[in-house]
C-alpha cells in the first residue's frame, strides 16, 4: 500500500482562547498538487506551520511517508523532506546563487586540518539542481541582483538540493508579475512530474482552480470541503470558504465633483483627482507607480507641491500631507502599523492632534472613535487593546484604513492594499473605500492586480518609467487586456 | 473596571514581584535591612539613579541608547558648582541642568539628523564630555574655598515631611513625566517612533524631532542628577557618575523595557533601579565579598533579560 507523502490526521491546535485547528485531516501524495484555501484566520497558516515544524499539534499526528513524526523545529521538518517556501525567502542577499544553494552543506576539500570550499563542485551542484527547474542564472551572481521571482526559484533549488520532496508553497505568486507566474507554474508542473508533493496556499482562487489536483477548504479551523480537480470552481471555493454565495461587488460610477488633489510631478506629470473619483495607477514592478503614491504623500526624498481643495501645500513629510487632508495605506502592512502596539494606539496615532485638549489626550474621545471605527469596519476581534501583530492580514489592513477614516481625509492614497488578503476581506475593503469615495472623498490606488483596478476604478493612469503614459476611463471601457497593453506587460 | 484591568496582569508586573521577593528574602536573612537607617539609605541611593533611569527610559522607548549620562551628570555637577560660587544657587542649578540638556541636544541632533548610530555617538560624547569636565575643573573637585553655599549643601541632606529632598525630586518627576509619556500626544509619538520608525513616519509623526527630543530629556535629567549628586557630595566631582550609564541601562531593562524600542514604562524603570540598589545593599548587609558582588549583579542582569525573552517568546 502506498502512503501519502505527508499527512495530518485529526490535528488540533489551540492558541490561548482561539482554536486555530480542529481535528483537521489533510494529505498530499507524491506527484500531486494539493491546494489549501480559506479566509484569513481559517487556519491555513497554522496548518502549514504544523506540517513545517514551526508549531507542534496539541492533538493528532503528522506522518511523512506513513511514518509518524514529531518535529521540534523547521530544521527537523526539512530533514524529513518537508520544506516551506515562504513569502519572505530566507536567502542571504549578499551571497551568490551557488553559495545560497549550498549553504548549510558546503562542499569542501580537506588539506589536513584545513577545509577549503570546493567552488567547482559547488557550481556544478547548483547548476544541476537549477537545471531541474529549467533555470540558468549566473551561479556567481549575488542573490541581491535577482528579481523576486528568480529568488523564489533559487529558494526552491536550495530545497531540492537538500533532497526535499514535499514542498509547501505559501502564497508563491503574491509578488510576481503575470509572466513570472506562468514560469513558476511550469516549474511547479515539472516538479510534479518528477514526483514532488506540493501543498499550494494562495488567495488567488483562479490559480488554485488552474493548477491544483485537489483542494482543501478550511473554515474556522475545520475542513469545510475537499474536492478533486474539475469538481470545483472559483465560486464554489468562495462559497465553501465563507459559508455563503459570493456577492460580486459592483460599483456604479458616481458623478465626480470638484478637484480635490492636483499636482505636477517633475514638472511634467500632471495628476488630478476629483471628489467621488476612484483613480487607479497601473504599472509593472519598477515602473514608478508606487513612487507616485509616495510623492503625493510627501514621503519621497524631495518635497512635493500639491493643491488640495485648490489650496497650495508643500509636502516635505507625511506630517504635511496628513495636515493637508491626505492619507496613505502603504504597500506593506508593517509600514502601516506599529505591530507591537495596540489596535487603539495605531488607529489614534495620526489623529493625536484632534484628541489633544490643552496638551493632554482626551481618552474618552479616543475610546469612542476607536469603538465606532472597529464596529464600522468590522475589525475582529473587537478588542482595542490587542496588539496589532496578532490580527489577521485582512483585519490589520482594516485598522490601517481606520486610521484615515478617523480623520475623514479628503484624499486616500493606497499602495497595493489587498495584496495577500483573502477574498472576503478584500471585498470588504473595496466596499469601505467605495463608501469613503461615495461620501465625497477621493481615492487613488496602485495595484499589481490589474483585474482589481479594472473592476474598481473610474479612471486608470498607466505608468511607465515614472511617467503617466496613458489614461483609460470608464467611458472608453477598462479591462485587464487593455491595461496590460497600456503598461507594456 | 471592566476591561480596564487588562494592563494589570501578573506577567507585566515581574519587576515589582522580583523587587518584593528580593526585599522579603533580605528582610528574613538580616534584621538590619528594614532598619530606618538602612531604608533611608536605600531611598537616597536610589534617588539619583532613578532620575537618570527615567531619562534613559525616554531614549530607550524611542528606540535609542545613551552611554553619555554618567559623564553628563559629572559635567552638570561641576558646572552647577562653579556657577553657584559666582552667581548664586538658582543660577548654578539652572546652569547645571542646561549643560545636561545641551549635551543631550548635541547627541540627539547627531543621531536623529545625521543618522549616526546611537551607541557610537554617545560612546563618543561619554569620552568627550568627561574630557571637558577635566579641562574645566583641572581635575580637582569644585567646592570653592568656603565650600558650596550652605543652603545647597543642606538640600543634599535635609528632609521634608520626614523624607529627604533628594527623594522628593524623583517622586515628583515620576508623576509629571509619566503624565507626559502616557497622556500627551508627544508621549504616544515616542512609543510609536520606537516601535516602528518608518510606520510612525508614514503616520505623520515627526520622527527625527521626536528622537532628538528624547536625548534632550535624557541629558537634562542627567543634569538634574548631577546637581543632586553635587549637593550630596558637597562639591562638584569631576570623577563622579562613572558607570552610571550602565547601571541606568540595566535598571531600565530590568524594568521590562525593550532595547528594540517602543516598550518601557517610567515607574517600572524606577523599580529596576530599586532592584539594582537593594541587591547591592543586601549583598553588603550579608557581608558578601565585594568581588563576588559584582559577579552576582552581572549574573542577575543577564538572568533578568533572559527571563524576559523567554516570557515574551512564550506568549507569542
Amino acid at each position: 500500500m502506498t502512503h501519502p507523502a505527508a499527512s495530518a490526521e485529526g490535528v488540533s491546535k489551540r492558541f490561548g482562547a482561539t482554536l486555530a485547528l480542529h481535528r483537521v485531516d489533510f494529505a498530499v501524495a507524491f506527484g500531486e498538487i494539493h491546494a489549501v484555501v480559506g479566509e484569513n484566520g481559517a487556519g491555513k497558516s497554522t496548518l502549514i506551520r504544523v506540517l513545517g515544524g514551526v508549531h507542534r499539534p496539541d492533538l493528532g499526528v503528522i506522518r511523512v511517508n506513513g511514518e509518524e513524526r514529531h518535529f521540534a523545529s523547521p530544521r527537523e521538518a526539512i530533514a524529513a523532506g518537508i520544506v516551506t517556501i515562504p513569502q519572505e525567502l530566507r536567502l542571504v542577499p549578499a551571497l551568490s546563487v551557488a553559495e545560497n544553494i549550498a549553504l548549510g552543506d558546503l562542499p569542501a576539500r580537506r588539506f589536513g586540518p584545513l577545509a577549503v570550499i570546493d567552488r567547482a563542485r559547488m557550481r556544478e551542484q547548483a547548476q544541476a539542481v537549477l537545471a531541474e527547474l529549467d533555470f540558468a542564472p549566473d551561479p556567481w551572481a549575488p542573490v541581491a541582483s535577482l528579481s523576486v521571482a528568480e529568488r523564489q526559484l533559487v529558494a526552491i533549488a536550495k530545497a531540492l538540493h537538500r533532497r526535499c520532496r514535499i514542498f509547501i508553497l505559501d502564497e508563491p505568486t503574491a509578488a510576481l508579475e503575470k509572466r513570472e507566474i506562468a514560469r513558476l507554474f511550469s516549474v511547479i508542473a515539472r516538479m510534479k512530474r518528477q514526483g514532488t508533493a506540493i501543498i499550494y496556499i494562495s488567495h488567488r482562487l483562479e490559480e488554485v482552480v488552474a493548477i491544483a489536483d485537489r483542494c482543501t477548504v478550511l473554515r474556522d479551523g475545520r475542513v469545510a470541503a475537499v474536492a478533486a480537480r474539475g469538481a470545483f470552481s472559483v465560486n464554489d471555493l468562495v462559497g465553501a470558504m465563507t459559508g455563503r454565495a459570493e456577492q460580486q461587488a459592483l460599483f456604479a460610477p458616481l458623478p465626480s465633483g470638484e478637484p480635490l488633489l492636483e499636482a505636477r510631478l517633475d514638472g511634467v506629470t500632471d495628476v488630478r483627482v476629483r471628489a467621488r473619483e476612484f483613480v487607479g495607477l497601473a504599472g509593472l514592478l519598477g515602473s514608478g507607480a508606487d513612487r507616485i503614491i509616495r510623492r503625493l504623500f510627501g514621503a519621497a526624498r524631495e518635497p512635493t507641491m500639491v493643491e488640495v481643495r485648490s489650496k497650495k501645500h508643500r509636502l516635505a513629510s507625511p506630517h504635511d500631507a496628513i495636515a493637508a487632508g491626505i492619507g496613505m495605506v502603504p504597500g506593506e502592512r508593517s509600514l502601516g502599523l506599529i505591530m507591537n502596539q495596540s489596535v487603539r494606539d495605531n488607529i489614534l496615532l495620526p489623529n493625536l492632534d484632534m484628541l489633544s485638549r490643552m496638551g493632554y489626550l482626551d481618552r474618552a474621545a479616543g475610546d469612542r472613535i476607536v469603538a465606532e471605527l472597529m464596529e464600522l469596519l468590522d475589525i475582529r476581534p473587537r478588542q482595542p487593546h490587542l496588539k496589532a501583530s496578532v490580527l489577521s492580514g485582512g483585519n490589520q489592513q482594516k485598522v490601517i484604513l481606520a486610521k484615515w477614516l478617523a480623520r475623514r481625509v479628503a484624499v486616500l492614497l493606497l499602495d497595493d492594499p489587498t495584496q495577500g488578503i483573502d477574498v472576503a476581506a478584500k471585498a470588504q475593503i473595496h466596499a469601505l473605500i467605495a463608501d469613503l469615495v461615495g461620501r465625497g472623498a477621493a481615492a487613488m490606488i496602485y495595484s499589481s492586480d490589474l483585474a482589481e483596478l479594472a473592476r474598481l476604478c473610474d479612471r486608470v493612469l498607466a505608468v511607465r518609467q515614472g511617467h503617466i503614459t496613458a489614461t483609460l476611463d470608464r467611458s472608453g471601457g477598462i479591462d485587464e487586456p487593455k491595461l496590460r497593453n497600456a503598461i507594456g506587460g | 473596571m471592566k476591561g480596564k484591568g487588562r494592563r494589570w496582569n501578573l506577567a507585566g508586573q515581574m519587576p515589582l514581584v522580583s523587587l518584593i521577593v528580593l526585599c522579603v528574602a533580605t528582610a528574613l536573612l538580616t534584621n538590619r535591612f528594614l532598619s530606618p537607617f538602612n531604608v533611608t539609605n536605600i531611598l537616597v541611593q536610589s534617588s539619583i539613579m532613578a532620575v537618570i533611569a527615567m531619562g534613559m527610559t525616554f531614549v530607550i522607548v524611542g528606540g535609542g541608547f545613551d552611554l553619555s549620562v554618567g559623564s553628563t551628570a559629572a559635567l552638570s555637577g561641576c558646572i552647577a558648582s562653579m556657577v553657584m560660587l559666582e552667581a548664586g544657587i538658582a543660577a548654578g542649578v539652572a546652569a547645571g541642568i542646561i549643560a545636561g540638556a545641551a549635551v543631550g541636544l548635541a547627541n540627539g541632533l547627531v543621531i536623529a539628523f545625521l543618522n549616526v548610530n546611537p551607541f557610537i555617538t554617545t560612546l563618543g560624547t561619554m569620552v568627550l564630555v568627561r574630557g571637558v569636565v577635566f579641562l574645566i575643573t583641572g581635575g580637582a573637585p569644585v567646592s570653592g574655598e568656603a565650600g558650596l553655599p550652605s543652603e545647597f549643601v543642606a538640600f543634599g541632606s535635609d528632609r521634608f515631611l520626614g523624607i529627604h529632598y533628594l527623594v522628593w525630586i524623583p517622586a515628583v518627576l515620576l508623576a509629571v513625566l509619566s503624565f507626559v509619556m502616557h497622556a500627551t500626544p508627544y508621549g504616544r509619538r515616542i512609543y510609536a517612533t520606537g516601535g516602528a520608525r518608518e510606520a510612525a513616519y508614514l503616520s505623520g509623526v515627526p520622527v527625527r524631532k521626536v528622537i532628538a527630543s528624547t536625548y534632550v530629556w535624557c541629558g537634562a535629567l542627567a543634569g538634574v542628577a548631577g546637581v543632586m549628586l553635587a549637593a550630596r557630595l558637597q562639591s562638584g566631582q569631576p570623577t563622579a557618575g562613572e558607570f552610571y550609564e550602565l547601571t541606568a541601562i540595566a535598571a531600565v531593562v530590568l524594568g521590562g523595557a525593550s532595547l528594540q524600542g517602543g516598550e518601557g514604562t517610567l515607574y517600572k524603570s524606577v523599580i529596576g533601579v530599586f532592584i539594582m540598589i537593594v541587591l547591592g545593599n543586601a549583598l553588603n548587609l550579608l557581608n558578601v565579598d565585594s568581588y563576588w558582588q559584582r559577579v552576582a549583579v552581572g549574573a542577575v542582569i543577564i538572568a533578568a533579560a533572559a527571563a524576559e525573552r523567554l516570557r515574551s517568546r512564550g506568549s507569542r
